[in-house]
């Protein structure tokens, strides 16, 4: 459970996690930063360079023999988009102490690793190593190019793109191929700079946190010394702050690639406004297409066999639904003349009492697992830190099982179609 | 009853083999909320052909038959399905097919009991019938093409079958739309009560338990079934020599991707050993700390760590590498000089025990939650492995040994290479 939170200093915040029931540690820092056009793809390629080098650990050699030392601690570093923002993590995962034979601070090293990777880059005289960036700038173009692999995230991420264009929540979270040639040595360590001196910083440690005092050991860490105060430059994203409208016309989008598989998208906008709306859209979202018991796996998949995957999502930070499923290309009218005849469903209020309970189950079961999932809890407490919304586990749960069957429809009738989009094949 | 612990990661497992031969293993955590049980069936898609006892009939069953019957076990005589059954309780549930076992399982935070009434009961009661037995084909139709858009999925497939001539591992275990097509009611039942039996079982729990009553409700809720009937697997026979050296595939995907595969021979008692002396082989020569990945990083000829592991059960044994390259021959060519070179030179001191303490490390954080260390423990008792031997065994690996394992292992002559190259 979260023991400690606090400020280090204006918009950069710490959040301690104390829980013995693992045999880990984590420590993790995020970078959350606006999503824009002329800044998205320089904003990916750091964490590129933040991970070949540092001033302490110059090399991705000496970098890997570190962590094989800390008994194979796992660092890796990723990028999210949570609503208009792009969202940096590095994240190392480490033994507890006590499962390590010798004298060992694995703890202590776990964090200040992270601190060195983040915040003690290998930038000289105001630079990147020009070998490593171009290395590097290559490994970024084959991630931005490898978005076709995956058919399912690609097509989900192209219908986003069809609905909020060229800004915000619809850019690539990686960047754009032709920006990357641009970006020079010295461009990036001042992307860089900028990036750390402006965005909202998190740090999450996590584990067996008795034996030491944390919040000490981050405070007098030379590396978070250094950091500058802000008033941290980000998107506050919530239920409130999204005003919708209908869209004139729904845009239909179909593209074609050698797919064995149909991949269908679904985008819906939410208009509603009312309280508890973001609780209120997850019930809606499990009765829907979230779970076995959903209408989507329900009709879709059992009933006419037309899907092995159909699911639903709800977006809180942007107000959407969206509804993916995977099908045979010919049969594309039949599962959408399907998936509408659900939606109109809980639209008029077809659902019954137990469907409402089943859901409400559903979630609750998820929200008290979250508290023995290391990972689910760090993602929790920054969903609610980058939304503003400061909800307890428990606080979640009573909201939860405090929604009707009424705010259910009322969300429902406040659903449009955004976007139909279709991945087939050639 | 038997107690296996582990001191290093401080596990302990208690075993008792029930009369009706249902062996279960019971993995006790003290003040966690989650609850976990899988049950594990001797199963999988290898097993495709057996002979019964009673009648000497040989029977040959069509290709994805194992996973098609974990599909519609969930079905019920009353109408319901078993899955939304354990989802209206609240619990997270799930089955998977592998080549050589199929699982059941859940993670319950509330209403453990009441979901094992539910759990147990269906596992126990198959029902099919020509209509569900017919429903479920488009479903799974559907999974089959998901995978066909899997450019792993291919790399693996295409791999296996470079190396196995006869050895069903070289069929899909979710079978083909051909092949599932002949799939019916009659057949399901047949492998039902040729392999669903008690003492091909191993049913595994953990989480905040106590054992003795956690054994008086199981035993409460064990059924019997009058028409279980005794069974002989077939398995061909499989040359040790591999089919052919390359596969190539094409798709729509941004670079190429390539399997290396190792074919290896079984050798029972050893299997713990060698696994544990092969990973540390593969970090030692390819992984993110060794000369051989740094070289090929810089030289752009790949961007990301080589994955690696070697995947064995009791009827085969084999080595998989793999990553993305613009040029997967030559990375499979400078690797075959690599580790031809480490077999001249043997193995260094320092990173030998350096990559020791990373995979001790690794393994105990395989051991992290409920799911996890029950998994671990099923899939090992299935290989008739002590799951906690890795732990034990990782630190006291000696180097003569792993160096005789490269020797042998890293045949050239038993060497495969899978491609999967982008569209034109």
């Amino acid at each position: 459970m979260l023991v400690d939170n606090f400020e280090i200093k204006s918009g950069i915040k710490a959040h301690l996690i104390q829980n013995d029931i693992f045999k880990t540690n984590i420590a993790c820092v995020i970078l959350t930063t606006p999503l824009e056009r002329n800044t998205v793809t320089a904003n990916a390629l750091i964490p590129f360079l933040l991970r070949s080098g540092t001033k302490n650990l110059p090399s991705q050699l000496e970098i890997n023999k570190k962590l094989e030392e800390m008994y194979g601690a796992t660092f890796d570093c990723g990028i999210d988009k949570m609503g208009d923002n792009q969202v940096l993590k590095f994240y190392i995962e480490s033994i507890n102490d006590k499962f390590a034979g010798d004298k060992s601070e694995i703890l202590k090293e776990t964090i200040d690793f992270i601190l060195d990777i983040v915040f003690n880059t290998l930038i000289e005289d105001g630079s990147f190593k020009e070998d490593i960036l171009s290395i590097e700038k290559q490994n970024l173009k084959q991630v931005i190019e490898g978005k076709i692999d995956d058919k399912d995230l690609y097509a989900f991420e192209n219908c986003i793109n069809s609905m909020y264009g060229e800004k915000g929540f619809g850019l690539y979270k990686y960047g754009y191929l032709e920006d990357v040639e641009g970006i020079t040595a010295k461009s990036l360590a001042e992307s860089y700079q900028k990036l750390i001196d402006t965005c909202k910083i998190d740090i999450f440690i996590s584990g067996d946190l008795k034996e030491l005092d944390v919040k000490n050991i981050l405070e007098s860490n030379e590396n978070v010394k250094k950091l500058v105060e802000r008033k941290p430059n980000y998107i506050l994203n919530n239920e409130s702050t999204e005003s919708k409208q209908k869209v004139d016309k729904v845009q239909e989008k179909n593209e074609k690639l050698d797919v064995a598989q149909g991949k269908l998208v679904i985008g819906l906008d939410a208009l509603s406004k009312q309280k508890d709306l973001g609780c209120v859209a997850l019930v809606y979202n499990a009765i829907l297409g979230d779970g076995v018991n959903s209408m989507l796996f329900q009709n879709v998949r059992e009933k006419a066999s037309l899907a092995y995957s159909a699911k639903s999502k709800y977006v809180k930070q942007k107000g959407n639904i969206f509804i993916r499923c995977g099908i045979e290309i010919d049969n594309y009218q039949k599962a959408l003349d399907i998936i509408k005849e659900q939606l109109d469903n809980i639209r008029n209020g077809n659902f019954t009492d137990e469907d409402i309970e089943n859901a409400k189950c559903y979630l609750i079961s998820g929200i008290k697992s979250i508290e023995e999932e290391q990972d689910s809890e760090i993602v929790f407490y920054i969903g609610n830190e980058i939304t503003n919304v400061d909800m307890s586990l428990k606080k979640y749960m009573e909201v939860i099982e405090s929604i009707t069957k009424e705010q259910i429809v009322e969300f429902a009738g406040s659903l449009e179609y955004n976007t139909i989009y279709f991945l087939s094949n050639k | 009853m038997q107690i296996v612990e582990s001191s290093k990661v401080k596990e302990k497992v208690y075993v008792e083999k029930l009369e009706n031969g249902l062996t279960v293993a019971i993995i006790p955590k003290k003040d966690i909320l989650k609850k976990y049980a899988i049950w594990g069936t001797e199963y999988g898609s290898i097993d495709n052909n057996f002979k019964i006892d009673k009648t000497g009939e040989e029977v040959r069953v069509p290709d994805g038959i194992a996973h098609y019957l974990e599909h519609k076990l969930f079905e019920q005589e009353n109408g319901k399905n078993s899955l939304d059954v354990l989802s209206s309780l609240g619990v997270d549930a799930n089955a998977y097919t592998t080549n050589n076992h199929t699982a059941y399982l859940f993670e319950s935070t509330d209403n453990f009991y009441e979901a094992l009434d539910e759990f147990m009961d269906y596992v126990q009661s198959p029902y099919f019938t020509d209509e569900n037995v017919e429903k479920e084909r488009g479903i799974i139709g559907q999974e089959i093409m998901m995978y066909d858009d899997y450019p792993d999925w291919k790399l693996y497939m295409n791999g296996v079958k470079c190396m196995y001539h006869n050895n069903p591992i070289n069929i899909d275990v979710a079978g083909t739309k051909e092949t599932i097509a002949k799939i019916d009611k009659e057949k399901l039942y047949t492998i039902y009560n040729s392999f669903y039996k008690p003492d091909n079982q191993l049913l595994v729990f953990c989480g905040d338990f106590d054992v003795d009553s956690l054994l008086v409700e199981i035993k409460k809720r064990l059924k019997t079934n009058p028409d279980k009937q005794e069974v002989q697997r077939i398995y061909p026979d499989e040359p040790e020599k591999i089919v052919k050296k390359y596969a190539e595939a094409k798709m729509d995907i941004s670079k190429p991707i390539f399997l290396i595969g190792y074919k290896d021979k079984l050798e029972p008692g050893e299997m713990v050993k060698k696994d544990l002396a092969i990973e540390c082989i593969c970090n030692i020569i390819m992984g993110k700390s060794s000369d051989f990945y740094q070289r090929l990083y810089k030289e752009g000829l790949i961007s990301t760590e080589f994955t690696y592991n070697y995947e064995f059960a009791k009827t085969y044994a084999h080595i998989l590498i793999q990553n993305t390259s613009s040029d997967p021959k030559k990375v499979a060519d400078e690797l075959s000089k690599e580790i031809e070179k480490y077999k001249q030179t043997g193995f260094c001191e320092e990173e030998f025990s350096r990559i020791k303490k990373k995979m001790y490390g690794e393994y105990v954080k395989s051991y992290n939650d409920v799911s996890s260390i029950a998994n671990n423990y099923l899939t090992d008792y299935l290989r008739e492995i002590n799951t906690f031997d890795f732990l034990e065994e990782v630190l006291v690996l000696d180097k003569d040994y792993i160096e005789k394992v490269l020797r042998e292992v890293f045949d050239e002559e038993k060497k495969v290479l899978s491609v999967v190259l982008p569209n034109e």
